[in-house]
């Protein structure tokens, strides 16, 4: 174990990655805007300087040769820095690399890592906060993964860097810094088992990414109600560990999910709905959803703040179902 | 170029002809729906590129790939068959005629989005200059890929890059008369013309008759020396004619099944569409060519066409006997299920 911050996790898993497989190649956006403080950063640029491409502003493009070449042997990473650019490349993304295997009939695939920082990260206003997670799950063919944690963070990259599907990994800006123990050497985190962060009796917490730092404050900030909140940490949303959330339902038999993206057809709507159809005789009450508020993002930072699942909402809402 | 290549391109470009009658006649009688895409008329830039390429050289196509597939290597029945949406598609019936594709002969994906193809194949280039495969890969057309901004980017970044790629863009865009008839616009561009925004980006960039097979096939040659050996990227803009069928929104055969017969009409009286018959036709072209050059005379054409038609319409016979895909087969391949390498 070593101690080391949620950027430098991904860094090294970068490092890793890179020195285990020859073809995989960095598309080299923003990862700094992550990992910018790891001393590991100039190593990789050093060490696989022929590895790593430097690409004007062409989301698009980018996306559509990192589509092309993970079809023709390579493993590109492509970091669009700011989540809300995938948009750019969205028809790529979707249609292009999404689509391959299942067109194909099986025969071809595209493993791609496309890598970007979502959500709200302190005055990045409506074009810059987007947290893509619940619309790209509406697409098949893409694995999508939201680590919390720098254990995770370094885990579950080793794996999308491994995968062969094309597959989103997102980090939130507030959790760079955040420091944890970090297994070393051949870790790796396997997509669809999600994680149970802490372990409770009267309500199932299910969240990802910054939210579940969330989600264990709450926690912590409820023990003195009397109330114990189990902590579900999704990881991936595909592929999804829909036992883990039942199992922690008919458990506790209450449910929230607490969840960045706006909450039509959200993750949390995704997660209740599954729990509804599954598991709806575990429910003694409904559950409840605790989004992003509607509206777009503005750049006012405390109104920022104010849209934000927050600690608050979480214990607010934890308090109104133990009654 | 030798004569043996020249009537292998002619034969290439004849079994494509053939297929896309075979298509038309399908589309007619009902076998498969929705909307499609002939590439009568282009024959000859298809087969002359690709016969200008390595086996490993991998090509991204659009919409109107048929004839690409064809000269590629999927098999005529394999085509028609996905085409039909049959299991035994070069896709299981999942592709169809927007996406004929198959990795097995270096044709990993074609995309029916305008511009889709284009990246993509930069892409190929980028996979094949990190590994030091030696391919050069290569993205096939047309003119109203100019109207998306992605070919625009990927041309500047395969540039920055130097990557080993051939865009091939086929300009079938009709000439002002036959829009002044109706045809359809194939792009809305000031010039009608695509080559003057790859040279801007100092990109090497020929233009050339896409009709006429040896003038490509000659081209071609030297770009895949070029782009292999110096690893850029080489843009050719060919001008095809456009098929008077292809001035709707389908496919109509308004110039009939190609008749080599026409070629023994001298002196008769001038048909509809003699333009597209006396010039446009690029297996018309050729036929005349081998038979001015005395590589082949007429008799061992018909030979050769009956053979071809005799060939297709097998596998079309075939393709139509082939099952449907099981239905319970939807949900396979979303994603790639095995381990994890």
């Amino acid at each position: 174990m070593t101690l080391m911050s949620y950027g430098e996790a991904v860094v090294d898993a970068l490092y890793t990655s890179m020195k285990e497989d020859p073809t995989v190649t960095l598309i080299w956006g923003s990862l700094t805007g992550v990992g910018g403080q790891s001393p590991l950063v100039a190593k990789i640029k050093e060490e696989f300087s022929d590895r790593i491409l430097h690409p004007p502003i062409s989301e698009a493009g980018m996306a559509g040769i990192a589509a092309g070449a993970a079809m023709s042997g390579l493993r590109p990473i492509l970091p669009f820095g700011t989540a809300s650019f995938m948009l750019r490349a969205w028809d790529q993304i979707v249609h292009e690399a999404g689509s391959v295997h299942y067109m194909s009939n099986g025969k071809a695939r595209a493993p791609i890592v496309f890598h970007g920082v979502h959500g709200l990260r302190g005055g990045g206003g409506p074009q810059h906060s987007l947290s893509p997670q619940a619309m790209l799950w509406n697409n098949p063919g893409i694995e999508i993964v939201l680590p919390s944690s720098p254990a995770d963070a370094r885990g579950l990259l080793r794996s999308a860097i491994r995968s062969n599907n094309p597959t989103v990994v997102l980090d939130h800006q507030r959790l760079t810094k955040v420091e944890g123990d970090v297994p070393e050497g051949d870790f790796i985190v396997p997509f669809g088992r999600a994680d149970i962060k802490r372990v409770g009796k009267d309500i199932t917490i299910v969240a990802a990414s910054l939210q579940v730092k969330a989600a264990i404050s709450a926690a912590e900030k409820l023990v003195s109600e009397g109330i114990d909140l189990e902590v579900i940490d999704l990881r991936s949303l595909v592929p999804l560990d829909e036992e883990t959330i039942l199992q922690s339902v008919a458990k506790t038999g209450r449910l929230i999910v607490a969840d960045e993206t706006p909450m039509r057809c959200s993750i949390a709507s995704e997660v209740i709905v599954t729990v509804c159809e599954k598991g709806l005789d575990f429910l003694k009450s409904p559950p409840v959803r605790i989004n992003r508020r509607h509206g777009h993002i503005p750049t006012n930072l405390a109104m920022e703040e104010h849209g934000l699942p927050s600690v608050q909402r979480i214990v607010a809402a934890a308090k109104s179902l133990a009654v | 170029m030798s004569d043996e290549k020249l009537i292998r391109i002619f034969e290439q470009m004849l079994r494509i002809r053939r297929f896309e009658e075979g298509v038309f006649e399908l589309h007619t009688a009902g076998a498969f729906g929705g909307h499609y895409h002939l590439y009568i008329g282009q024959e000859a830039t298809g087969a002359a590129v690709i016969n200008a390429l390595k086996g490993i050289d991998p090509i991204f196509s659009t919409h109107r790939n048929h004839g690409h597939a064809i000269a590629r290597g999927i098999e005529p029945e394999a085509a028609f068959a996905e085409i039909l949406g049959k299991a035994s598609g070069s896709q299981g019936g999942r592709g169809g005629t927007f996406h004929l594709a198959d990795p097995e002969v270096a044709m990993p994906h074609t995309s029916a989005l305008v511009g889709g193809a284009v990246p993509l194949a930069a892409g190929a280039a980028l996979a094949a200059k990190q590994n030091r495969t030696g391919a050069v890969a290569v993205a096939l057309f047309g003119d109203g890929c100019f109207e998306e901004g992605v070919v625009y980017e990927t041309l500047n970044l395969a540039r920055m890059w130097q990557l080993p790629v051939m865009f091939i863009c086929e300009n079938n865009t009709p000439g002002a008369l036959a829009k002044a008839k109706g045809g359809n616009n194939t792009s809305n561009l000031p010039d009608g013309r695509v080559a003057d925004t790859p040279r801007a980006l100092k990109i090497k960039t020929f233009e050339v008759d896409g009709s006429d097979a040896i003038a490509v096939s000659e081209l071609m040659v030297e770009c895949r020396k070029i782009c292999a050996e110096k690893s850029q990227p080489i843009f050719v803009e060919a001008f095809t004619e456009r098929w008077p069928g292809n001035m709707y929104s389908f496919p109509s055969m308004v110039t009939g099944m190609t008749d080599f017969g026409i070629l023994n009409e001298v002196g008769v009286e001038k048909k509809e569409h003699s333009e597209w018959f006396d010039k446009g036709d690029p297996v018309l072209t050729l036929a005349r060519v081998l038979l001015k050059k005395n590589l082949m005379n007429f008799s061992e054409i018909t030979a050769l066409n009956k053979r071809v038609i005799d060939e297709i319409n097998q596998a079309k016979e075939r393709a139509l006997a082939a099952p449907e895909p099981a239905l319970e087969s939807f949900s396979e391949f979303v994603l790639v299920e095995e381990a994890q390498s």
